[in-house]
């Protein structure tokens, strides 16, 4: 069998490298998605514990693993930063209902995220195929 | 592509027209909803003349048939323009942006004589997309500014670290090559590891010439390089690519005005990703101030389900949308053109 053109098995090590670095970026998008929705999350439980306590006294972290107790003055009202750097006051309800729509919203392009992903990483497997069958040739080639 | 802004703007535009529709409706004795009546336009001319001793029933309308025609006053769509407001801040249009278009919607559909016949979803979608083409402003034809400028045109690339500058650069290069201009691409990103070899890759897949030096070179020397080649071989236009970068570090900025100094591009292009959002129209302003731009380039459009950096940044910045990277492949790039977006916003299908 002709062994693969040396500069054909560099080009495709271009192709997987640089698909690579693609791939890392859509990663580290992911992330970002993920660590939205969970900080999401969070602040939905937090919302609506807020108004199932009776004394609305919360515990509330300032860094470093500290915490203090903390009364909130008005539980049922929320300064919800909603896009483009505009914070509104919304009640506590709203609010909750927006954190869930965003959630929503990032789910969504999680999922467009993932298939991105999904078809590099099957572009990226296809070329290491190709790289695994051009380096057995020119091993061959060498051992003829 | 900006699929939840579509969702929330055609919301927007059933809210708006319904309550317009309301008052149409609305019986006249009923009055719309209680609320202190307003001073409304005068009456003249009616083709269905109001009682005259009866002048609170007028009061109470809302909208005011007059020969064949309506008045929407701005207490009729006071709550439908405060919901779009929000509908387009949550979709991360920024506030200028914004402001332009209620201001616009309400000037379009308050005291305004329509004729009855005119459906109220027309009125509304009307006035919506000319507020939307407002801000949108005219986009950039690529193609006929090289057709009218001296050869070879230079366009030179900037932007922060990440945003997909160098696919960018090759997506356009196939653009052009394929709407019959030659091209030449210059490798300044001497910084970055391996952008040298991506570009390389691009271009010899794409069949241009990529003029390059070794990594940690002078970028300005590079790009100079691609200027003279493409002026001694009569290439149309000079792809310049350069080293991602924030505005706010000095020497690369410094960096960048030195490219500038050497290579003189005709047009300076921001690029950009629209998933980036607000941010992305914050990071354009401030690059424009540091260093000029003249377009920009917005990639990753097609993950972005909000599209409120590509509503926002002709109008907050000031320069033109020129395109929009919408995938993988070369092709995946679309020229922008603001009515086809608006079209696709809030047409029907």
């Amino acid at each position: 069998m002709q062994p693969m053109d040396q500069r054909e098995l560099m080009t495709l090590q271009h192709y997987l490298k640089e698909y690579g670095q693609q791939a890392e970026i859509f990663v580290s998008q992911l992330d970002m998605l993920e660590n939205g929705r969970m900080e999401a999350m969070a602040a939905i439980e937090a919302l609506e514990g807020m108004m199932a306590t009776e004394d609305g006294v919360v515990l509330l972290q300032i860094g470093g693993g500290a915490s203090v107790r903390a009364k909130i003055l008005e539980p049922e009202k929320v300064m919800l930063a909603i896009g483009a750097e505009v914070i509104v006051e919304r009640p506590n309800k709203d609010a909750v209902e927006f954190l869930k729509e965003r959630i929503m919203e990032m789910e969504a392009s999680q999922k467009k995220v993932a298939e991105t992903l999904d078809r590099l990483r099957s572009q990226m497997n296809e070329i290491n195929k190709r790289l695994e069958t051009g380096y057995q040739q020119s091993m061959a080639a060498g051992q003829d | 592509m900006f699929g939840g802004l579509k969702a929330k703007l055609q919301a927007a535009r059933s809210r708006l027209g319904s309550s317009i529709q309301t008052v149409i409706t609305a019986p006249a004795g009923a009055g719309t909803g209680g609320g202190q009546p307003e001073p409304g336009p005068k009456m003249e001319k009616s083709a269905v003349p109001p009682e005259p001793e009866q002048p609170t029933i007028v009061e109470k309308f809302k909208v005011l048939l007059i020969e064949r025609e309506l008045i929407v006053s701005e207490k009729d769509v006071a709550d439908a323009l405060s919901e779009l407001e929000l509908t387009l801040l949550e979709s991360d249009v920024a506030l200028p942006a914004t402001d332009a278009i209620i201001a616009h919607v309400r000037k379009s559909l308050v005291g305004k004589h329509r004729k009855i016949g005119e459906s109220v979803d027309s009125l509304v979608v009307g006035a919506l997309k000319a507020a939307l083409l407002k801000v949108l402003g005219k986009g950039f034809d690529l193609l006929d500014y090289i057709r009218t400028h001296p050869r070879p045109v230079k366009i030179l690339f900037t932007g922060v670290n990440g945003t997909g500058k160098t696919t960018t650069v090759a997506k356009i290069g196939s653009y052009l090559k394929k709407q019959g201009f030659s091209v030449v691409i210059g490798a300044g990103d001497t910084y970055r590891a391996g952008a040298i070899e991506q570009i390389g890759v691009h271009a010899e897949r794409l069949g241009i010439k990529v003029i390059q030096h070794p990594e940690g070179g002078d970028p300005s020397a590079v790009l100079f390089d691609a200027v003279q080649y493409a002026q001694s071989h009569k290439i149309d236009v000079v792809l310049a690519d350069t080293a991602g970068r924030f505005h706010n570090k000095a020497n690369l900025m410094s960096q960048l005005d030195k490219i500038k100094r050497v290579m003189k591009p005709d047009l300076v292009v921001y690029v950009d990703e629209a998933v980036a959002g607000n941010d992305a129209v914050t990071r354009a302003f401030e690059f424009d101030k540091t260093i000029g731009a003249d377009a920009v380039v917005l990639t990753k459009a097609d993950m972005d389900s909000r599209g409120g950096a590509a509503i926002s940044i002709a109008h907050t910045i000031g320069k033109p949308l020129m395109f929009l990277g919408t995938g993988q492949s070369y092709d995946d790039i679309a020229l922008f053109e603001p009515a086809r977006v608006v079209e696709e916003l809030l047409g029907d299908t």
